[in-house]
């Protein structure tokens, strides 16, 4: 069945502006009303993988809380107060490795509509000083801007607000749905690149890393602050090979001196999650490499630090040390 | 596997003609049985049918104990009242949406398959929902549909099964103003949406069948004898399973022999773990 070939709604969320944008766009879904999104949203023994083939959209209001203080995991980039918030959960894209296939208990899209609801929040966090604010880990909102604007709602209200920065991480190439944007110094747009052969074989439905290099090309050719994310590095056969000439193709296209920072990230995950995933998914061998168990029950390879070494190394032929992180 | 709950025998009879279902000679419920098929008659409210749909889920699929086969669905089939005509009577509609009434609790089976159908929402009843109920104000409808059996049906499969794997096709044999309940009518109402339901019960087997393993079954024999003959742990046991997998997904080959573990006899637990330790790191590393 095809994608949103059904829609469903809390009643309270119907009169928001962003739910009425979306039913209009998906005029011939079917719609169902629901109480909560949790009924949907939360139901036992989901699955995920064939959800996926037929994903549907759920729209709700989104109680408090809306910031979430920044997972340890996560790079902060040397940044203070670090949050992030999910306006949507769960993603368009199909990496075999997504870690939300462990997190959520469905493969369904949820909406936020009270999008303000969640400026609001950040407003008042603003009051108590500067943050750091990453509003696209749980999904990708540029992939999903066609579906519902919320890159271009976040850029805008983060060019108003002084003291926050924002980044913005996606897999999208779709920068043509916000080119038409000023860039505004708050917002970093933070590309996850992979190599071509990588992204083909592990990231399914993302664009080719060609297409995302274009993108990258557009956006600093415009004038924005673009951050590159080399996360996961991916075990693969002859992995210093491919890895090293990605790094290449990248900045044969990519003007490393107008590079704002990167990070480089060795596939880990959380044990449980990790447990959760390579249990749902034998139809890849992205977990096949041997990995360990870390202190803190967080799953990589066993020879994460000789990658990321062998990684940092040849990134720092293009960039600056100290725009390198983790 | 498909099972089919249906709260009365006229419901049931024009499926049972029509798949060749034979009578099984359970004690407790008029149970039918065909090739891929079993059909049981709950009688009629959401608690028989609760039951019989756990009966059915936990006993005859062995769900109960071992978690099963998972290549199945369930599907509950009958005749409704319809709160507005916006159908014709006998139309067949999918439900997305089940209200149990007394409880207000609401379920959702998963749609996840293109079918002939339309889609409607359906609210379950303890008592028979009559026009005059609605019109009186007795009772404000809250679905396009009333039965008395979904939301205890829904609520027993999904304890079992996944959202996708449970269907409610209830066709309409009112506007909630019939007098006389007559049986022949019933049969009639579910007999003519039998072209569309075979339809939809290939989709359904279609989305439900188990992928494969990557493991074949010869694969898995002797890894089986491998745990056995080391005595491995029940952790060991899933360790092995997994290391094995990790390797043909990672090398596309096949196992590479394992015989010779097969064939030792483990006198102390301490052999049996240096045994598989070996057998991890030839399927990890290799
Ligand atoms: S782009 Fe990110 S969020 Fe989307 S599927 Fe891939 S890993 Fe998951």
């Amino acid at each position: 069945m095809s994608k949103f070939s059904h829609i469903y709604i809390e009643e309270r969320a119907t009169n928001y502006p962003v739910a009425q944008q979306v039913l209009k766009r998906f005029s011939d879904s079917k719609r169902v009303i629901i109480r909560h999104y949790k009924d949907v949203f939360n139901r036992p023994h989901q699955d995920f993988r064939r959800q996926k083939a037929s994903t549907k959209l759920i729209l709700a209001v989104k109680p408090e809380p809306f910031l979430y203080p920044g997972p340890e995991v996560c790079e902060s980039f040397g940044n203070q107060n670090f949050y992030y918030t999910s306006p949507i959960l769960n993603c368009i894209y199909d990496c075999h490795y997504c870690y939300l296939q462990g997190l959520y208990p469905s493969a369904n899209i949820v909406i936020f509509v009270n999008i303000e609801d969640f400026f609001g929040a950040v407003d008042r966090q603003l009051e108590g000083g500067t943050l750091y604010l990453c509003p696209s880990y749980d999904t990708d909102l540029l992939a999903l801007e066609g579906i519902v604007p919320y890159a271009s709602r976040w850029i805008e209200f983060a060019g108003t607000r002084q003291g926050l920065r924002m980044e913005l991480r996606t897999k999208s190439a779709n920068y043509g749905a916000i080119a038409h944007l000023k860039p505004v110094e708050q917002v970093i747009l933070a590309w996850s690149l992979s190599p071509g052969e990588v992204a083909q074989r592990y990231e399914r439905l993302a664009p080719t890393l060609k297409a995302r290099l274009s993108a990258i090309k557009a956006a600093l050719q415009d004038g924005w602050q673009v951050r590159l994310c080399f996360e996961p590095l991916l075990k693969v056969d002859n992995w210093q090979q491919i890895y090293g000439k990605f790094l290449d193709e990248v900045f044969s296209i990519v003007p490393a001196e107008r590079v704002f920072d990167a990070n480089i990230g060795v596939f880990r995950m959380n044990k449980e999650q990790f447990k959760r995933i390579s249990r749902l998914r034998s139809d890849t061998d992205v977990f096949a490499f041997p990995t360990v168990c870390r202190e803190g029950g967080v799953v990589t390879y066993e020879d994460e630090e000789e990658m990321r070494e062998f990684f940092y190394r040849h990134l720092s032929r293009y960039l600056p040390q100290e725009r390198i992180y983790g | 596997m498909i099972y089919i709950v249906t709260a009365l025998p006229c419901e049931a009879s024009p499926i049972v003609r029509k798949y060749g279902l034979k009578r099984d000679s359970c004690r407790h419920f008029p149970l039918y049985r065909g090739d891929g098929m079993c059909l049981i008659v709950s009688g009629v409210g959401k608690m028989s049918a609760a039951i019989a749909t756990a009966y059915l889920l936990a006993y005859d699929t062995g769900l109960g104990q071992t978690g099963g086969e998972k290549g199945l669905a369930i599907i509950n089939i009958g005749v409704c009242g319809a709160f507005h005509q916006r159908y014709p009577i006998g139309t067949p509609l999918l439900v997305n949406k089940v209200i149990d009434h007394e409880t207000g609790n609401q379920y959702f089976p998963d749609i996840l398959i293109e079918h002939p159908f339309e889609e409607g929402s359906l609210e379950t009843y303890n008592h028979v929902v009559r026009q005059e109920d609605v019109l009186s104000g007795r009772v404000e409808p809250q679905a396009d549909l009333a039965d008395m059996e979904a939301s205890g049906f829904f609520q027993a499969a999904s304890r079992f099964l996944s959202p996708h794997q449970i269907y409610i096709i209830k066709v309409i044999g009112d506007y909630l103003d019939v007098v006389d309940f007559d049986r022949q009518r019933v049969a009639h109402c579910i007999s003519g949406i039998m072209g569309l339901l075979d339809g939809f019960i290939k989709g359904v087997e279609g989305l439900c069948r188990v992928e494969g393993d990557v493991l074949t079954p010869d694969e898995r024999q002797q890894l089986e004898k491998v745990k056995k003959s080391l005595r491995l742990t029940v952790t060991q046991s899933h360790q092995l399973m997994d290391a094995a997998r990790r390797y043909k997904l990672r090398t596309g080959r096949q196992l590479p022999d394992l015989t010779e573990f097969t064939q030792t006899q483990i006198k102390v637990k301490a052999e049996g773990k240096k045994a598989f330790e070996r057998i991890r790191r030839l399927l990890l590393y290799e």
